[in-house]
């Protein structure tokens, strides 16, 4: 069976490379953690990954699909986009219309269903990730956390092989982390998808993450098991990891 | 083990034009250059969703012109209306002092008649729409660029032109020749209170004058050239907030510009139409 996403020797943007030579697989079902300080490149990685940037080199395997990092044509690299949801650092919804709306957007575009299916099924995300969807508000009258758990909703909706996640956690308070992880955690369960986690936060790593990659000034400098990573002497994986995993 | 030192980072987007404290600095060649060629685009794009849009039974699209409407529309229809009036008074008492020398400020209806329904309403009204709506429409587009939002529907395979920028342009295509209408009204109705009340022509002279003047075929020519003006400013506010990459500190600068080419676009246009008219009569 292949990964769900799978990243092979990716440097970029073209031009002005700010990462070199990332490489990292998300199995299906699994979580990935990319842990990193501000300005260390994971941002750009999640950008290449959706197709932002044009990278230098590189190819992005989204679940069993090979793609060219350095460009593919707009119907390839729109059919990529089905397969992987993102809910990007801060949300990013669409500001001017309801969350109903929000996240029925990809369902309309995307799929035959009716306006009146799309609405259906856009609820039905919308309790799944634990929101009231009675209420078409705009996502500015929500408070942070529940318009990430809209833009989770949102990033569901076409059922991708993989998930994205930039800074899911950032900005929330322990508790309203801690349920959002939980959330994120019993939906892959249910539904087996891969989930890549880029964040700065070292929560992260002593929670439900199969693997970690370690990224320092575009690169990824350490990369293994929570174990693994133990056993590394990288200063970076010591000021990250070993010192907050001191009980 | 330490990384290979970091590029400069990537500045994102186009070369962004400088704002200075008087307004907006003069571009270079080159970006003008570029900067026609990415609004050509984008009016292509525009256009074919637009055609899109008009066969279209995707009622996402069409709430979102409704929502438009409302904003770039409705709202404004007390401003265009006071405004024009204003407008029609001004033109009265500029033309019969011109025409007082040579003791035809009796024919400041007819004048009033010539000019209104070709020219007067639907600049005033590309103007005001200009003033009021094309920051608002670069500003919020911008800040949508700032928030990650177009790259969110980029990633969702959602093209950002075909549902932010096409209910604009279309709202405006249909609000401009509703607000050209009551410009008219707003305008004549000014030239009415300029002729009677304060020029001291009675009702019926004025209607007569008015009527000799004006005709429908100027009306329909009027409500035209609104619409070319309703696409042009649509489109050029439109580029200016989507030309804002991810950077919080342009989206003023980006509101500013627009509202400046914007008029500069909508007074180009409509020399053009001038132009063209003059020495192509049959047009006219």
């Amino acid at each position: 069976m292949p990964d769900a996403l799978a990243v092979e020797g990716l440097t970029g943007p073209a031009g002005g490379p700010i990462v070199f030579d990332v490489s990292l697989t998300v199995p299906n079902g699994a979580s990935h953690l990319v842990l990193g300080p501000i300005h260390s490149g994971k941002s750009m990685v999640m950008r290449h990954i959706v197709g932002l940037e044009v990278a230098e080199s590189g190819t992005i395997e989204v679940d069993g699909e090979r793609f060219d990092a350095r460009g593919e044509p707009e119907v390839v690299t729109r059919r990529m986009r089905t397969r992987i949801g993102v809910v990007f650092e801060g949300s990013a919804l669409i500001s001017r219309i309801g969350i109903v709306e929000n996240v029925e957007l990809p369902l309309l575009e995307h799929t035959d269903a009716s306006p009146e299916e799309a609405r259906s099924a856009a609820r039905e995300l919308l309790v799944e990730v634990g929101m009231n969807a009675d209420e078409d508000v705009v996502p500015e009258r929500l408070p942070r956390g529940a318009r990430r758990r809209v833009a989770l909703a949102r990033a569901l909706a076409l059922r991708p092989a993989v998930l994205l996640l930039d800074e899911p956690t950032l900005g929330l308070d322990a508790h309203t982390a801690a349920e959002l992880d939980d959330t994120i955690v019993r939906i892959q369960e249910s539904r087996g998808f891969g989930v890549l986690i880029f964040s700065h936060e070292v929560r992260h790593a002593f929670g439900r993450v199969q693997e970690i990659s370690v990224m320092e000034e575009g690169r990824i400098v350490a990369q293994g098991t929570r174990d693994a990573l133990d056993a590394s002497r990288h200063p970076v994986v010591e000021r990250l990891l070993h010192r907050r995993g001191r009980r | 083990m330490t990384g290979t030192p970091l590029a400069e980072p990537r500045l994102d987007g186009p070369a962004v034009t400088e704002t200075t404290e008087y307004g907006v600095a003069l571009p270079d060649v080159a970006e003008v250059g570029g900067r026609f060629i990415s609004r050509g685009q984008l009016a292509a794009q525009a256009m074919y969703w637009l055609a899109w849009l008009a066969f279209s039974r995707r009622a996402i699209l069409s709430s979102g012109v409704q929502r438009e409407i409302l904003a770039l529309g409705v709202g404004a229809v007390r401003l265009v209306v006071s405004a024009s009036f204003l407008v029609g008074l001004i033109a009265t008492f500029q033309i019969a002092y011109q025409l007082a020398s040579f003791s035809a400020e009796s024919m400041s209806g007819t004048a009033i008649g010539w000019f209104t329904a070709r020219e007067l309403a639907p600049l005033v009204v590309a103007l005001l729409v200009v003033a009021r709506s094309a920051a608002a429409i670069a500003g919020e587009l911008a800040s949508m660029n700032a928030n990650g939002e177009i790259d969110a529907l980029r990633v969702m395979g959602l093209d950002p032109v075909k549902y932010l920028v096409t209910p604009k342009v279309a709202a405006l295509l249909v609000v401009l020749p509703f607000l050209t209408v009551l410009a008219n009204a707003g305008i004549v109705a000014g030239g009415w209170v300029g002729n009677v009340i304060f020029l001291g022509f009675n009702t019926s002279y004025f209607l007569e004058q008015f009527r000799n003047a004006y005709e429908l075929r100027d009306l329909f020519v009027g409500l035209a050239k609104s619409l070319l003006f309703g696409f042009v400013l649509g489109v050029i506010a439109a580029d200016e907030g989507l030309s804002v990459h991810r950077r919080f500190a342009e989206i003023g600068q980006a509101a500013t510009r627009s509202v400046v080419y914007s008029l500069i676009g909508v007074l180009g246009a409509d020399t053009i139409v001038n132009v063209v008219f003059y020495f192509i009569p049959t047009f006219a």
